[in-house]
């Protein structure tokens, strides 16, 4: 794409201050966010380990019944014959169920995984030139969201480890297939956003839902500290696509995924 | 001042989308709200009737409410601040060991907290008004995008406000009209340096931050399920207004303010860092949430 000299000046200076804005930024997230929510996740994995006959596990039948209703008021899960794609071979899979914040966990964690992997597929697709020119920006954007994904996922896995249980490295089983074919229509940017946005407010909505569903004060600060992240990976999607990027006051929960994703 | 009088001398630059074009947009913008506003309708209403069944069983106790609210003072000034203007107030704490006192009490924290939420809503919207009588913020020669964000934002922190004073009045509590007594001052002071697009982004940023890592903090605070759910729905939008202001900060910054546009192919044009500068953190944050009780009512 060809730009006006002017602009290209613009540009360069535009590139420069903002890697320097985004390297402060970056260092930010690792000074500030990152302590915080290790705190969060270390009461979280503390607490399980110290009350395994607890709340999280012990009640789990009763708690998986309660966030079976809870979460079901979602969207109903859609149906399709495409294959679900895995997003890791050889891990653990979601057919050692499990219950209570975990549950939740779990799905939270498939969730992000993906996210992690339909990022990775963006990301193959534009190095292969089938979406068309790749702006520098939706690169960027891509990237790091793919990485934030990452870090959400381990932050989720770590309690399901800490009770003993193999992390969840597979793929939301029900949204899996519904992506995997939407994405095989898509031949440009424009389209890969609208997917990656159909996940981003999935996975923020979801974890909305799952803070006045769990029991334990630190899932709720676990899925509290994650879901505006989500949301403003959606807002800079919006704003990419020439949408308003702020289009609701209050963010809804009609999307969520429900916990049938992960129970079956 | 510098870039205010650059635009001013370029001000076709700066208008680089059709109003009613934006127009469009913020009308399905708002379809799509009053769908999302019944499920906090919802809320609200599941809040009337577990809100009315507290009260049947005894009214909040004032000197139980002032407790609670002095130990979580003290808990929040004793821990590590943040920086920008919030942290320059003296203010920001996360709300580690709150819960782990069993004299919580439960329904009167819920009123305080939800009674600081709306006073920061209070501000929010002063600010956004007044912002908004700035030629350069609301006026002829502002940003369409930048006008018609504050203006949008302006009426969203107005509609959460209602929703808060509505959850302290279910909840048996009164609802607060004033704007946060701190944050105030902080926003009084910077009113005068408002004489260009980057003080009053800086402020609003500072205002979005503070609000979004206090609701944050909160739904990890409240006892009342659907004050949780309503403070829930509303976490994540002040975060969207903080992403949207550090991507235009930067633009500004960037001194390439007619990239501040909705148009369509846009993002062609837009840095490869403009891709990140909106989340610049994987887990958001909780060091400049405002203390429970600062705009809680004595």
């Amino acid at each position: 794409m060809r730009r006006r000299t002017q602009n290209q000046e613009v540009l360069a200076i535009s590139e420069h201050e903002l890697t320097v804005m985004t390297n402060d930024l970056d260092q930010m997230h690792h000074d500030i966010g990152m302590p915080a929510m290790n705190a969060a996740v270390a009461e979280w994995t503390e607490k399980i380990r110290t009350s395994r006959r607890g709340f999280l596990i012990g009640a789990g039948a009763v708690a998986g019944g309660a966030l079976l209703a809870a979460c079901s008021s979602g969207s109903s899960s859609p149906t399709t014959t495409a294959a679900p794609k895995s997003a890791a071979a050889g891990g653990s899979s979601m057919s050692g169920k499990l219950t209570g914040d975990l549950a939740v966990a779990a799905l939270a964690a498939s969730l992000e995984n993906l996210a992690v992997a339909a990022y990775g597929d963006v990301l193959t697709a534009a190095g292969a030139g089938k979406l068309g020119t790749v702006p520098p920006a939706v690169a960027t954007f891509v990237t790091t969201a793919k990485g934030q994904h990452a870090q959400h996922a381990q932050a989720w896995n770590s309690a399901i480890v800490a009770a003993g249980h193999p992390a969840i490295t597979e793929t939301d089983p029900v949204l899996t297939p519904i992506i995997t074919a939407d994405f095989a229509k898509v031949t440009d940017v424009p389209g890969a956003a609208n997917l990656a946005l159909t996940l981003e407010n999935g996975a923020a909505q979801t974890y909305q839902n799952a803070i006045s569903v769990v029991k334990a004060t630190s899932s709720v600060k676990v899925a509290a500290s994650i879901q505006p992240v989500e949301m403003q990976h959606a807002a800079i999607l919006y704003f990419a696509l020439g949408q308003y990027p702020v289009p609701n006051a209050f963010n809804p929960v009609t999307d969520a995924r429900p916990l049938t994703d992960y129970t079956g | 001042m510098r870039r205010l009088k650059e635009r001013r001398s370029a001000p076709e630059e700066a208008v680089d989308i059709d109003p009613r074009a934006m127009g469009a947009l913020i009308e399905q913008s708002q379809d799509i709200h009053h769908d999302a506003m019944q499920v906090t309708d919802a809320s609200l209403s599941e809040m009337v009737e577990s809100g009315m069944e507290e009260r049947a069983h005894g009214a909040i106790d004032p000197e139980e409410s002032r407790d609670v609210a002095a130990r979580r003072s003290r808990m929040m000034t004793g821990a590590a601040f943040g920086g920008g203007l919030l942290a320059a107030a003296g203010i920001g704490a996360a709300l580690q060991g709150l819960f782990a006192s069993d004299a919580f009490a439960a329904s009167a924290t819920d009123v305080q907290i939800l009674q600081t939420a709306s006073s920061i809503e209070v501000l929010a919207v002063a600010t956004y008004k007044t912002a908004l009588t700035l030629p350069f913020i609301g006026g002829s020669a502002a940003n369409p995008v930048v006008k018609a964000f504050a203006t949008t934002t302006m009426q969203q922190h107005a509609q959460h406000l209602a929703a808060f004073n509505a959850a302290i009045t279910q909840l048996g509590g009164k609802a607060q009209t004033n704007p946060d007594p701190a944050l105030n001052k902080v926003v009084t002071a910077a009113v005068p340096g408002l004489t260009s697009p980057g003080p009053v982004v800086a402020l609003a940023l500072e205002l979005e931050q503070g609000a979004a890592e206090t609701y944050v903090a909160d739904v990890a605070a409240l006892s009342d399920l659907n004050a949780k759910k309503v403070t829930a729905s509303i976490m994540g939008v002040e975060a969207q207004h903080a992403s949207v202001l550090l991507a235009v900060q930067a633009l500004l910054n960037a001194n390439a303010p007619q990239l501040i546009t909705l148009a369509p192919g846009n993002v062609a044009n837009l840095p490869a860092a403009a891709g990140s500068v909106g989340f610049p953190q994987a887990f958001f944050p909780t060091d400049q949430a405002r203390p429970a009780t600062e705009g809680a009512l004595s």
